[in-house]
């Protein structure tokens, strides 16, 4: 008889770490949340680290701190290419994006500032038996970026700054392989590997009046490379060989940089709008290739085009200083998809994403601010495939992301 | 104070939950066809017959159940197959196993299921009929015509209304059906194919008698108005059952033995190497009635591998014809398919029928199709196809026939009959 070998094509997937446009988590500040995660020219504390290092020289206080949590409750529904009448939703877990900043001034010139946020994350959790098992099953993307800061303003309308980023990366996921025991049970592949990387953020703040300002900032591209992840299988026992217990991998993950601009306006004391313009290079996420340490005629290496294109995010939003206690903000977005259609992959919840906001900050004292926000994401329904592995149809996204800060100015 | 919190939490759960996305349902729709009352002729593959054996969950997993299934969204009736009473069934089942060769190594392939046989899968049940799944492994198309047939065929002889009497086709009139599928033919070929060809005791149907049985079951078929789907006939020389074992399958790893050979066949011509070598295989048209096989002569799986590694096979003696299908049979089998597939599509075309290129999957299928991020092919064990016998399907390969039957239907009735999941079914269970 013909050996038993065959190439399984764990190849056609391995996943594209649900980041994409989606995932690109904008929550870096519970105030900025409020009103539509605008924050590139509108500085209104130590987040200012992460949304304009140059606008950090502008912050009033000698000192302060915020930070904030903004649990994401998401979903996926998703209808499998007509004709059928197969349906899935995800049982995504909570996500738990978090923000920590410090801000201080050294003289008027001069200040430093450190922040540690998670602009990239997601958990995409799908039934282990659902029809897309082969692509994914569930995988969790978390990253942790600590950057250091310092601004410098060179004269009372200008100011530059930049941090350097220590980006922790971690990522798990598990998808079906396509081998079936004599119990009926289906192979399993478990992935998990974790990495860190380095970038950068810089900004420039510009303050043409008292009432305008204007920001620019460039945030650049992460390479996150795992080596050595772990690759477990679960397969028949006569397939053990096949699939090696204790493999490996290798991968790379870019997490794009970005080129953002906003300004702000104050309409009155009270009243302050502004807007954000990003523009994210998706386009450096060509194609998801894992390569394991050890390969058998069942087992190549695996390369997963995921073709990403740059996508861009228009947002607005404004606060209104109801009282000297009470601060009240709205805004929304615009979040144009960054997967193509036939790349679509169901590990990535991408689609033309439209944002509505709200939040409130409530100051019992001067020093302190206790900041609410709001996040409704609707995902607008896209039907789409991943050609490579033939799987598509109907996909349906929406998060419900509540948000909790506090910031203390000295 | 405690009934606030609880009210609290209901209300934002309440939110959160009524905040999922939401696609509209997908609508099934039967078109201008009426499934109401819909039976499947044909042979073994219309039976549900996989790993050499009707068994029980082959049955289920055939696909007219999985059509029937889907049926039942667009207006569809009661689908009754007549069962067999276990997984061992009738028939010869493989399983995968271990088993050790004449050379005491040891390696996974097909081997017999455990079990014995329960006479009452042999037993007449067609009392309890009339069954939809008319199927009968080994049926040529000639055979659905005849009265009586039950008494040729156990496959038939067990669940026919009358097996003394009654032919396939009356079982399936005498229900008026309102719409039926028809894949037969494969037989016409497949006996002669696999019993290694000319002189191995089978024929070929010629095409002008398939041609002509299948005007006549199509005509009563038809004549009550029904609708239908059929399907042509796969080329059978692209099946695992002829491909797997290879005609160089005469490995040479001594070159004492090597120029043993190559004296005793130098009057022949036949010549060896260390390595894989083409067999010598019997061939009453050759000059010595043997000569070494070529790429173009197909050695059939059930070929007895132990002869060639421990008993001389195909190096001091030659491969029984029963073996081979060689070149030239491998011709005509193809001319005949290609003849009958003229034939059913032609007849599909003039009545109105939707048509499955079953024969096209086929083919598309030896070069990977991808569903749902699974690729399957044809190679024996390993494709996901073909089951154990290297003929039969896994009730994967059923999902894809049946999806393709879908496809043809939608396509003719302008309905939107729903499609099964293939990867919902398994290929081959490992141990």
């Amino acid at each position: 008889m013909k050996k038993l070998s065959f190439t399984l094509l764990l190849s056609v997937v391995v996943t594209g770490m649900a980041i994409a446009g989606s995932f690109q988590v904008g929550l870096q500040g519970q105030k900025q949340t409020g009103m539509g995660l605008i924050g590139t020219g509108f500085t209104v504390g130590p987040s200012a680290v992460f949304f304009n290092p140059g606008s950090l020289t502008f912050l009033e206080s000698k000192l302060s701190f915020s930070a904030g949590l903004s649990p994401i409750f998401s979903s996926v529904a998703f209808q499998k290419t007509a004709p059928s009448l197969y349906e899935a939703q995800t049982d995504n877990p909570m996500g738990t994006p978090f923000s920590f900043y410090a801000a201080g001034k050294l003289n008027d010139k001069l200040s430093l500032g450190l922040g540690v946020y998670t602009p990239f994350g997601s958990s995409t959790v799908w039934e282990d038996n659902w029809a897309g098992r082969f692509l994914i099953q569930n995988i969790s993307l978390m990253s942790i970026y600590v950057q250091p800061t310092v601004s410098y303003r060179l004269n009372d309308k200008l100011g530059i700054g930049a941090g350097f980023v220590y980006a922790y990366g971690n990522v798990a996921l598990e998808k079906a392989v396509p081998v079936v025991g004599q119990d009926g049970a289906e192979g399993q592949a478990s992935l998990e590997g974790s990495t860190g990387a380095y970038g950068f953020n810089a900004g420039i703040s510009f303050h043409p009046t008292d009432k305008l300002e204007l920001g620019l900032t460039y945030r650049s591209t992460v390479r996150m490379k795992v080596e050595g992840g772990d690759a477990t299988f679960t397969v028949p026992a006569s397939l053990a060989t096949s699939f090696p217990e204790e493999n490996t991998f290798d991968a790379e993950l870019p997490l794009p940089g970005s080129v953002n601009l906003g300004a702000s306006y104050k309409l009155s004391d009270k009243l302050q709008l502004g807007f954000d313009f990003h523009y994210v290079f998706w386009n450096v996420y060509d194609s998801l290739n894992i390569d394991f340490g050890e390969n058998t005629s069942s087992l190549d290496d695996s390369e997963n085009p995921r073709l990403l294109k740059d996508n861009w995010i228009v947002r607005v939003g404004g606060q209104y200083l109801l009282n000297d206690k009470l601060t009240l903000r709205a805004g929304g977005y615009y979040d144009s998809p960054a997967v193509e259609d036939d790349y679509y992959s169901p590990e990535t919840p991408d689609a033309v994403k439209i944002g509505l906001t709200a939040g409130l900050s409530y100051s019992p004292t001067a020093k302190l601010d206790v900041d609410l926000s709001f996040l409704y994401v609707i995902g607008i329904e896209r039907d789409v495939t991943y050609a490579p592995a033939d799987f598509g149809g109907k996909y349906k996204y929406n998060a419900v992301i509540p948000g909790i800060g506090i910031m203390y100015s000295l | 104070m405690k009934t606030l919190k609880y009210l609290a939490f209901l209300l934002i759960s309440a939110g959160i939950l009524s905040c999922e996305p939401a696609i509209d349902d997908f609508e099934p729709n039967q078109g201008s066809a009426d499934f109401s009352v819909y039976v499947a002729l044909g042979n073994s593959l219309t039976a549900g017959y996989a790993d050499g054996a009707l068994y029980k969950s082959a049955q289920q997993t055939g696909y007219p159940v999985m059509l029937a299934a889907q049926f039942a969204s667009v207006g569809g009736g009661a689908f009754k197959v007549p069962y067999m009473l276990d997984e061992y069934g009738l028939g010869g089942r493989r399983v995968l196993g271990p088993s050790t060769n004449c050379l005491g190594v040891t390696s996974l392939g097909p081997i017999m299921y455990p079990g014995t046989l329960n006479p009452a899968n042999a037993a007449w049940i067609g009392d309890q009929g009339p069954f939809q799944n008319l199927g009968v492994p080994g049926a040529r198309v000639s055979h659905l015509l005849a009265p009586g047939y039950g008494m040729l065929n156990p496959y038939y002889g067990r669940f026919a209304s009358n097996p003394t009497t009654s032919s396939v086709l009356a079982d399936a009139l005498a229900q008026s059906p309102t719409f039926f599928s028809l894949w037969i033919g494969a037989n016409d070929v497949l006996g002669y194919s696999t019993s290694g060809g000319d002189n191995c005791g089978d024929s070929l149907t010629t095409p002008e008698a398939f041609a002509l049985y299948y005007g006549m079951l199509l005509d009563n078929l038809l004549a009550g108005g029904a609708k239908a789907v059929v399907a042509n006939i796969p080329d059978v020389t692209s099946i695992p059952f002829f491909n797997t074992v290879p005609f160089a399958a005469l490995v040479l790893t001594d070159q004492a033995q090597v120029d043993g050979l190559n004296a005793a066949y130098q009057a022949l011509g036949f010549t060896f190497q260390l390595g894989p070598n083409p067999m010598v295989i019997q061939d009453l048209n050759a000059p010595a009635g043997m000569r070494q096989a070529t790429p173009q002569d197909l050695i059939l799986l059930t070929i007895p591998q132990d002869s060639i590694r421990c008993a001389g096979w195909g190096s001091m003696k030659p491969v029984p014809h029963r073996y081979v299908l060689d070149a030239l049979e491998v011709t005509k089998v193809r001319n005949t398919i290609n003849a009958f597939n003229l034939a059913i599509e032609a007849e599909a075309d003039e009545r109105g029928l939707a048509f499955v290129d079953a024969n096209g999957i086929l083919r598309s299928a030896e070069s990977g199709l991808v569903f749902d991020g699974v690729t399957l092919n044809t190679a024996f064990v390993s494709g996901g196809v073909f089951s154990l016998d290297g003929v039969h399907l896994t009730p994967k390969g059923n999902a894809v026939v049946a999806n393709a039957f879908i496809d043809a239907i939608n396509a003719r009735f302008g309905a939107s009959v729903p499609k099964v999941v293939v990867n919902d079914y398994p290929g081959v269970a490992f141990p």
